[in-house]
């Protein structure tokens, strides 16, 4: 059993942890039911700092360009009555300006991830071997921004352990589903679904060692998973 | 309701206007902004350090909540949590991005008294929980010393880390992580119910 990290909890949930304590702290929390109710309790305080913002009041143009931004894509449908297939269709068939500046946008954060990838791969490159377990911490995106997540890698890197937390609840037609990624081919690593707090774990085993992967990501599927990614990415790393 | 029974807005609770938000009624994001606005945006203010910016943060938020209405689950967190989640995150990857921030305007903590802020005269309950509760929380962050009030509100507001605030501030290290979790403990003993 390892020891009790209570002492970064506070710093871990405000986000402000170097690197290093905070691979620390996500590795035991794994593990350790206790510290992950200290870390709840922290998130709750950290939910409750924007009060203490000073009071400002934002000019009447705000609200204004907000309304005329929501009428002009007043014909677009409500996305909750597609479906993630209608909606994986819809991105191919759409062609307007929107659709235009949402790829770019997509491609910036593809470079993004591409660089940080790069970063951490040429990192665990130069990193000496060890005989930790290896922790590859996944990030939330704009789907889910709270969201966090990690993949614990066994010693012999084999197989491991996929924890997330504050993950939003889905209808039960969907599931969230995990693929592993190596030279931009996608394997399925398991679909699974979380509880009220956010909260799951998934043991996960692999066609190859799982510390081969390039990264990992989530995404959102129909119940039971899909053959390859057809819905919104929520964590990545 | 009756068929054609008008909706009063202004008196519906934050989780019903965000099922009309799902059904693309504006009017229920209207609301929804004049409830919220001041507090997102006074949040994003506070991490990007200038009006037009913060401004821009805070109509993209209101946006996401249009676009993004269906994934809010009520069962797992406040509508005031998740807005100011998706504003901070925001805030401080625009201010990430831009590499600096004003340096004329400080972070800080508001005063505690709220006077100034008007009581609603109509509307939810849970309105004026959060007016009662933005009490509580300034309270108890105006009961820290103003060492403690100024590392976490870099470590919070800007999104740094304890080695980017022990060297913005010129402190040790050590000096900046003993600041910080021991106002986070005094925090949570001043706001937060154990089981």
């Amino acid at each position: 059993m390892q020891e009790h990290v209570n002492d970064l909890i506070p710093g871990y949930a405000l986000n402000c942890l170097d690197e290093a304590e905070a691979n620390k702290v996500a590795e035991h929390l794994a593990i350790c039911e206790l510290c992950r109710d200290d870390l709840r309790a922290y998130q709750m305080l950290v939910d409750q700092l924007p009060l203490a913002s000073p009071d400002t009041i934002p000019s009447a143009r705000v609200k204004q360009g907000l309304m005329d931004r929501i009428q002009a894509g007043a014909s677009k449908p409500a996305p909750e009555k597609l479906s993630v297939w209608e909606r994986f269709g819809n991105i191919f068939r759409a062609a307007s300006p929107a659709w235009g500046l949402a790829s770019l946008g997509l491609v910036v954060v593809l470079l993004v991830s591409n660089l940080l990838l790069w970063r951490q791969y040429t990192q665990l490159q130069a990193a000496p071997k060890s005989d930790a377990l290896q922790v590859v911490n996944l990030a939330g995106t704009d789907i889910a921004p709270d969201a966090t997540g990690m993949v614990i890698i066994s010693l012999d890197g084999e197989h491991g352990t996929l924890v997330v937390d504050r993950l939003p609840s889905l209808n039960p037609e969907l599931q969230y589903q995990l693929w592993l990624i190596k030279d931009g081919e996608r394997t399925n690593g398991g679909v699974f679904s979380v509880g009220p707090s956010g909260y799951a774990s998934l043991w996960v085993g692999a066609p190859i060692p799982l510390g081969d992967y390039d990264a990992f990501g989530i995404t959102i599927e129909p119940a039971g998973g899909s053959p390859g990614p057809t819905g919104d990415k929520v964590l990545g790393g | 309701m009756q068929p054609g029974q008008k909706i009063e807005f202004v008196k519906l609770s934050d989780d019903s206007l965000m099922r009309l938000v799902v059904l693309r009624r504006s009017e229920a994001l209207s609301v929804l902004y004049d409830r919220y606005s001041r507090l997102v945006f006074s949040l994003a203010l506070n991490v990007v350090g200038d009006r037009e910016t913060a401004e821009e943060v805070a109509q993209d938020v209101f946006y996401q909540v249009w676009e993004n209405a269906a994934t809010y689950r009520p069962d797992q967190a406040k509508l005031t949590t998740w807005m100011t989640s998706i504003t901070r995150y925001r805030a401080i990857d625009v201010l990430r991005k831009r590499r600096s921030r004003p340096e004329k305007d400080s972070v800080e903590w508001a005063e505690t008294a709220l006077h100034t802020t008007p009581r609603p005269e109509e509307g939810p309950e849970e309105l004026a929980d959060l007016l009662l509760q933005q009490e509580r929380v300034r309270l108890a962050v105006n009961s820290l010393s103003s060492d403690q009030q100024a590392v976490l509100a870099l470590a919070y507001f800007q999104g740094l880390s304890h080695s980017q605030i022990a060297g913005q501030l010129n402190q040790p290290l050590g000096t900046v992580k003993t600041r910080i979790r021991l106002a986070m403990q005094r925090l949570r003993e001043l706001l937060i119910e154990e089981p």
